[in-house]
């Protein structure tokens, strides 16, 4: 039977069934999250004494000022709010050039074929197959040879490095349906290779330039293993400070502070994808461009 | 206005084992209309682009008012082109388009805004101008991708099947519009379409190319009426070109004649041109196009090479102004074009008149028309 022909009364169930399991799996998925902020509302007694589950007896904020700005974070104890702000500078500035070289690789990739263009794109996107772990010793001594080591400058240089085959290949999936007779028409207007990336390649990149935004914020702001190994006391993101907070064990256990400091953490992905993440779908599924 | 001259195009893509371009040797007349026509394939586009400057030439010549311009990049050879997509900026209103070519080139903003004015009111889409491409239909769109086109007043035009994403309607309506354009500016002009009738009524001349080669360059009455080999005749045309192979012979008067044997299997003679005589004996092509097979015309008396003959009439397809009917002649399909109000049915015998003043020889080996 086909959607068209079914009863009303197969569809409603059917209707029912699907959302009954949808509903089911995102409480699945929400359970955590749910479990992390009862949690960190909470006191501490009131966390050896109540369940997992169970909202605060008391609503308090103490754990969220604590994870911001008095936390211990291994022989500091100034929170993790510092290592918040190394993250901000380190991932702005890593977005903006990687997605910025992306698409202009993008751009050379897909409308500017050159001899060895196809090859130039296949090493690329073996890029993205690279497991972190390899590049670890050979970054490092690189680093090291530029004077980089430690510093938040070194660490975007290696997330933008790391980022650029996957942006590379974004954009250029992208590009690669854009016409290319729109091209043809803005060379036979005279247009140069940057006038056209500029005014007409550029401006209608919006959605995968979203995109690419929101996939290098969420993997460089998470990122862990590139943060503890190049970056030094100083220059080190949060989740590098939030491992650091939970495990600094002196006396009990504050799961009501690693909480919070998780949350924090969490938020500014979380941001952006509310903020970005309706041109996600949009941007990953409509490739073409109409004119 | 300007004068084109290819020279022995030649072109091959790179990875490609294949010449796209086997030697394309076209002059072009200032203010000429000249039509591009061939399968798909047949490397319209590539001649195109290669006199854009889009694609380089692997050997030959591009001499525009006898300069020769195949070095230079497309933007200096003042050239502009119309897509069949159109190819209008997505991020930019009508106006924007119409100006990006202008401002690059660093025209005076009121010399601009005077262009578009001239422009926009030639092709009545002043009211359009503030709007993007995709709040436009496709007939708007296509009129502004003519505007851009003419806003930079270029020494040459050239037009890659401009109307073909068009309904059939709007399709004639451009048509026009862009045959009156061409008498109004009176530009060179070089256009690539698949329809026939849009090569016929627009050009000055028609080439027709097939795998790289121009097959024939003339004029829309000499490539109708003296195709010079059967791609030509069956290429243009609809109903195409029909083909019979036919056996020249002497009749008792010592006239040329040929039989045609219908599907009935009867012989009848037909008239041919004296000139077939030297070809007694031998087997030809000949080639008749549908209108020259037509039902008894009481106006049209029976001269030497108007000859009646009766044939089986096997499927009728009325189209309105005329009926398409085909019969059998040695044993190959013949259309032929009947007057709509003729009462008849499938099945049925009708007298026809065959006219062969007009109709085409061509030796069956090379294909080439014998008589030209
Ligand atoms: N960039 C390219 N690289 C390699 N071969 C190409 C390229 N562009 C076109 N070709 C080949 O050259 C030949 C001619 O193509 P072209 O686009 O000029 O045909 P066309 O006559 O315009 O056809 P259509 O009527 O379908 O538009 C085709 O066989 C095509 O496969
Ligand atoms: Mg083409």
């Amino acid at each position: 039977m086909h959607s068209s022909s079914t009863s009303q009364g197969d569809n409603g169930l059917g209707r029912w069934l699907i959302y009954g399991v949808l509903a089911l799996m995102a409480l699945v998925y929400l359970l955590p999250l749910f479990v992390m902020l009862v949690t960190s509302f909470k006191t501490g007694t009131d966390i050896r004494t109540g369940s997992l589950i169970s909202l605060p007896q008391e609503w308090v904020t103490d754990s969220w000022q604590a994870a911001w700005g008095t936390a211990c974070t291994g022989v500091t104890c100034d929170g993790i709010k510092g290592y918040f702000w190394n993250s901000i500078k380190m991932v702005v500035p890593a977005v903006l050039i990687s997605t910025f070289i992306g698409a202009f690789n993008g751009y050379v990739i897909s409308k500017w074929r050159f001899k060895g263009s196809d090859l130039f794109f296949s090493l690329m996107l073996f890029g993205c197959f690279l497991p972190f772990q390899l590049v670890l010793l050979p970054m490092a001594a690189m680093l090291g040879k530029l004077g980089l080591a430690n510093t938040t400058t070194g660490l975007v240089l290696v997330h933008v490095i790391y980022g650029v085959a996957f942006t590379t290949l974004f954009f250029r999936n992208y590009y690669i349906n854009v016409p290319d007779e729109l091209v043809k028409a803005a060379k036979l207007d005279g247009a140069g290779f940057f006038t056209i990336f500029w005014a007409i390649l550029l401006p209608i990149s919006k959605p995968i330039i979203m995109v690419t935004i929101i996939w290098q914020f969420t993997s460089i702001w998470n990122d862990f293993l590139f943060g503890v190994v190049y970056s030094g006391a100083d220059s080190q993101p949060i989740t590098v400070a939030l491992n650091n907070l939970v495990n600094t064990s002196t006396g009990v256990k504050a799961y009501n502070v690693d909480m919070a400091a998780a949350i924090i953490a969490a938020l500014p992905t979380l941001l952006v994808y509310f903020v970005a993440g309706k041109y996600f779908v949009r941007g990953l599924t409509a490739g073409s461009v109409k004119g | 206005m300007a004068k084109l001259d290819l020279i022995d195009i030649r072109k091959t893509y790179p990875k490609s084992d294949l010449e796209t371009l086997k030697g394309i040797n076209i002059s072009i007349e200032p203010g000429e209309f000249l039509i591009l026509v061939g399968p798909s394939g047949c490397g319209k586009s590539t001649l195109m682009n290669t006199i854009a400057g889009l694609e380089d030439i692997s050997s030959g010549e591009i001499r525009i008012n006898d300069v020769d311009v195949s070095g230079l990049a497309p933007k200096d050879r003042d050239i502009a082109m119309v897509f069949q997509s159109y190819a209008l900026y997505p991020n930019m209103t009508v106006r924007e388009n119409m100006a990006f070519g202008l401002k690059i080139r660093k025209t005076p903003t009121t010399e601009i805004d005077a262009e578009i004015k001239r422009v926009s009111e030639l092709l009545q889409i002043d009211h359009l101008l503030d709007r993007k491409p995709s709040q436009l239909s496709g007939g708007q769109q296509q009129r502004v991708a003519m505007g851009r086109a003419l806003a930079r007043r270029p020494k040459l035009y050239l037009f890659d099947e401009p109307l073909s994403n068009l309904d059939a309607k709007l399709r004639v309506e451009m048509r026009t519009e862009v045959k009156k354009l061409h008498q109004r500016l009176g530009t060179t002009i070089v256009y690539v379409t698949h329809d026939q009738i849009e090569a016929m009524t627009l050009a000055d001349r028609i080439a027709v190319m097939k795998a790289g080669e121009v097959q024939q360059l003339g004029s829309p009455y000499e490539i109708y009426n003296h195709p010079t080999n059967m791609f030509v005749a069956g290429f243009m045309g609809s109903p195409s070109m029909n083909f019979v192979p036919i056996t020249v012979l002497e009749n008792s008067d010592g006239h040329a004649c040929t039989e045609l044997t219908g599907s009935d299997g009867k012989a009848q003679l037909l008239a041919l041109p004296d000139k077939l005589k030297t070809y007694v004996g031998k087997k030809l092509m000949l080639g008749l196009r549908p209108e020259h097979i037509s039902q008894q015309l009481s106006h049209h008396s029976e001269t030497d090479l108007i000859s009646a003959a009766r044939f089986n009439i096997e499927i009728l397809e009325p189209t309105g102004p005329e009926t398409i009917a085909q019969i059998t002649i040695n044993d190959h399909a013949v259309h032929c074009r009947l007057a709509p109000d003729l009462s008849i049915t499938a099945g049925q015998d009708l007298d026809l008149m065959i006219d062969v003043s007009k109709a085409s020889f061509f030796d069956p080996d090379s294909e080439r028309n014998i008589l030209l």
